[in-house]
C-alpha cells in the first residue's frame, strides 16, 4: 500500500502504472502461499478448545448415579425455554429427573445452564456435529445426553479426518491434536 | 477426387476447430476457480474429481439439466435469437486464425489454418463486431431493467473500445505491410512486434480486455450493481452459450494478442515445437486475463468512457503517426 502510494506519486509512477504493478505482483504472491481452507469434512476437522460450548452432557457422580437433583434451575434459567425437567423421587428419597430433555433447534449455546446448576450435573461438551433432518429429532433425552461426550481436553488443533457416510455422516479422526490452523494465516 | 480431399479437410479441420471451443470452457472455468481460489488463499473446487477436475464437467450437467426459462414479458424470438449471435462470431472468426505453418503428414501438406485470407485481420474485426448484438439483443429481449442496463454499458464499451483496438494493429499492419496474419507472424520472425509497438500492444490488450468483458471492464455484467447484467434471465443452455462466448472471446483475444505483438508460432531461445509455443504463449494471456480479474476492482462507468476515449485513442492515433514517421 504505501509504496504504492509513494512510487503513484511521481509522475512516472503513474505513467507506467505502479500501483497496478504492485496489486499484482501481491495476487501473484497470494497465489503461491498456502490455502488456509480447512478441508473439512474432507480430509481435516477442527478439534475444540476445553472452553467449547458444544452439545450438553449430563454427568454421573462416583456411584454411577445420574448427579442431577432435578431442581430445575436450568430450565429455570434457559433464555430459550428449551429444557423440560420432570421429577421423581427414589427409594431412598433423592430427587433425580425422570424426564430430562434439550431441545437442540432452539438451544442457542448460552451456557447459562451450565452457569446455574448446583449439581455441576449439566454441561456443554465437544461435540459439534449433530445436524439432523428433521428439528425433532433434535429434542435429546435423558440416556442420550448421559452418553454424550465431555468437555474437550484438546486445544483447537486442526487434524486429518475422514468423512464417513456409512450410517450417519461422520467425521472421524483419531489424531489426538493436530497442527494449529493459525499458522497458515498469511501475514504481510 | 481432389476436390473431395480438400472439402474434407475443411470440414475435419472445422470440426476439429469447433470441438475444441466447446470443449475449452471446461478446463478454463476449472482453471479460473482455481487461480481464484489460491489467489484468495483459499483451494477452489476441490470435491468432484481429483483437486476438483472435474467439476466443470458437473456444472455443464447441472447448467443443461436446468429449467430453460423464458421470461413472461421477454421478446421470445429475440430472446432466443440472442445467445446464438453471441456464440457464433466468436467461432466464425478462428476460422481466419492461423496456428502455425504448413505441416506435412503421410507426404500431403496440410495447413494449420482453416482459411488464409489476405485480410484476414479486418475480417476478425468485422466478425467479432456482430457480437455485440447478441449481447444488446439478449439484454433488450428479457424485458429486465437490470439486463437492458448491462447491455446499454455493453453497447457503449464495445464501440469505444474497438475503435483504438482497431488503430492499436495498424501499426502491425504497417510493420508486416500485410493484413494477412500469417504474413504478420512470419514478419515478426526475428523481433517480436512488441519491441517496436509497445505502445500498440498496450492499447490492444486494454481494449481487448473491454471487449472481452473481463475486469476490470466487466460493467456488462457487473455482478455487484446489475445482478448478472444482459444475461441475468437466463438460464440453462442459453446461459451456458453466453458463457462459451465469454470464453471464446478470451480466447480469440490471447490468440490475437500473441499472434499481432508476440512473434506467434516464432520461439526463443529454447527450440520447442512451434505449435507449443503458441499454445504456451496463449496459455499465458488467458492466465494474466485471469489474473487481471483477481486482482482489479471494476472502473466505474465515467472512468471507463474516460479510459477509452482520452487516453487509449489519443496513444493508438499517436502510435499510427509515431510508427508512420519512424517508417519514412
Ligand atoms: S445453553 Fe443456554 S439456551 Fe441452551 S439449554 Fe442451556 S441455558 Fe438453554
Ligand atoms: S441439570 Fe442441574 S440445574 Fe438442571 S435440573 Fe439438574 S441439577 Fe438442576
Amino acid at each position: 500500500m504505501s509504496r504504492a502510494v509513494d512510487r503513484s506519486g511521481t509522475w512516472i509512477g503513474w505513467a507506467f502504472f505502479a500501483d497496478l504493478g504492485d496489486a499484482l505482483a501481491l495476487t501473484f504472491g497470494y497465489m503461491f502461499s498456502r490455502s488456509v481452507t480447512m478441508q473439512y469434512p474432507d480430509k481435516e476437522k477442527w478439534l475444540p478448545y476445553s472452553r467449547y460450548r458444544g452439545h450438553h452432557f449430563l454427568t454421573r457422580d462416583e456411584e454411577g448415579e445420574i448427579k442431577c437433583v432435578a431442581c430445575e434451575l436450568c430450565a429455570r434459567i434457559c433464555p430459550c425455554d428449551c429444557i423440560e425437567v420432570i421429577p421423581y423421587e427414589d427409594e431412598k428419597g433423592n430427587r433425580h429427573p425422570a424426564k430430562f430433555e434439550i431441545d437442540m433447534a432452539r438451544c442457542l449455546f448460552c451456557g447459562l445452564c451450565e452457569d446455574a446448576c448446583p449439581a455441576d450435573a449439566i454441561a456443554l461438551g465437544q461435540q459439534y456435529e449433530f445436524s439432523s433432518f428433521s428439528s425433532h429429532d433434535l429434542v435429546v433425552g435423558r440416556d442420550d445426553l448421559l452418553g454424550k461426550p465431555g468437555k474437550a481436553t484438546t486445544g483447537g488443533g486442526v487434524v486429518a479426518a475422514r468423512l464417513n457416510t456409512e450410517q450417519d455422516v461422520l467425521v472421524e479422526t483419531s489424531e489426538p491434536q493436530g497442527y494449529n490452523w493459525w499458522r497458515n494465516i498469511r501475514r504481510t | 477426387m481432389e476436390l473431395v480431399f480438400a472439402l474434407g479437410l475443411i470440414a475435419f479441420k472445422v470440426a476439429l476447430l469447433i470441438a475444441i471451443l466447446l470443449l475449452l470452457p471446461l478446463p478454463l472455468t476449472w482453471l479460473e476457480r482455481k487461480i481464484a481460489g489460491h489467489m484468495q488463499q483459499r483451494m477452489g473446487p476441490m470435491r468432484v474429481g481429483w483437486h476438483g477436475l472435474l467439476q466443470p464437467v458437473a456444472d455443464g450437467i447441472k447448467l443443461l439439466t436446468k429449467e430453460d426459462h423464458i421470461p413472461a414479458e421477454a421478446d421470445r424470438f429475440l430472446f432466443k435469437l440472442a445467445p446464438i449471435l453471441a456464440l457464433a462470431p466468436p467461432f466464425v472468426v478462428f476460422v481466419a486464425i492461423p496456428f502455425g505453418e504448413s505441416v506435412s503428414v503421410l507426404g500431403a501438406e496440410i495447413t494449420l489454418h482453416v482459411s488464409n485470407m489476405n485480410v484476414a485481420l479486418l475480417f476478425v474485426f468485422a466478425v467479432i463486431g456482430i457480437e455485440v448484438y447478441g449481447v444488446i439483443f439478449g439484454g433488450w429481449a428479457a424485458n429486465s431493467k437490470y439486463a437492458v442496463l448491462g447491455s446499454l454499458r455493453t453497447c457503449a464499451q464495445m464501440i469505444s473500445y474497438e475503435i483504438p483496438m482497431g488503430f492499436a494493429v495498424i501499426g502491425v499492419v504497417m510493420l508486416a505491410q500485410s493484413m494477412s496474419l500469417l504474413e504478420i507472424v512470419r514478419a515478426q520472425a526475428d523481433v517480436w512486434n512488441i519491441v517496436y509497438q509497445p505502445v500498440g500492444f498496450f492499447v490492444f490488450f486494454v481494449a481487448g480486455l473491454a471487449e472481452a468483458q473481463r475486469i476490470p471492464f466487466d460493467l456488462a455484467e457487473a455482478e455487484g450493481d446489475l445482478g448478472a447484467g444482459f444475461h441475468t434471465e437466463y438460464s440453462g443452455i442459453r446461459f451456458a452459450f453466453f458463457m462459451v462466448s465469454e470464453y471464446a472471446v478470451m480466447l480469440l483475444v490471447s490468440v490475437l494478442s500473441v499472434i499481432l505483438f508476440f512473434g506467434g508460432w516464432n520461439g526463443v531461445l529454447i527450440p520447442l515445437p512451434p505449435l507449443l509455443w503458441f499454445v504456451l504463449k496463449v496459455a499465458f494471456f488467458l492466465y494474466v486475463f485471469m489474473w487481471f480479474r483477481f486482482t482489479f476492482p471494476r472502473y466505474r462507468y465515467d472512468q471507463l468512457m474516460a479510459i477509452g476515449w482520452k487516453v487509449l485513442l489519443p496513444l493508438s492515433l499517436a502510435n499510427i503517426i509515431i510508427t508512420g514517421v519512424a517508417f519514412l
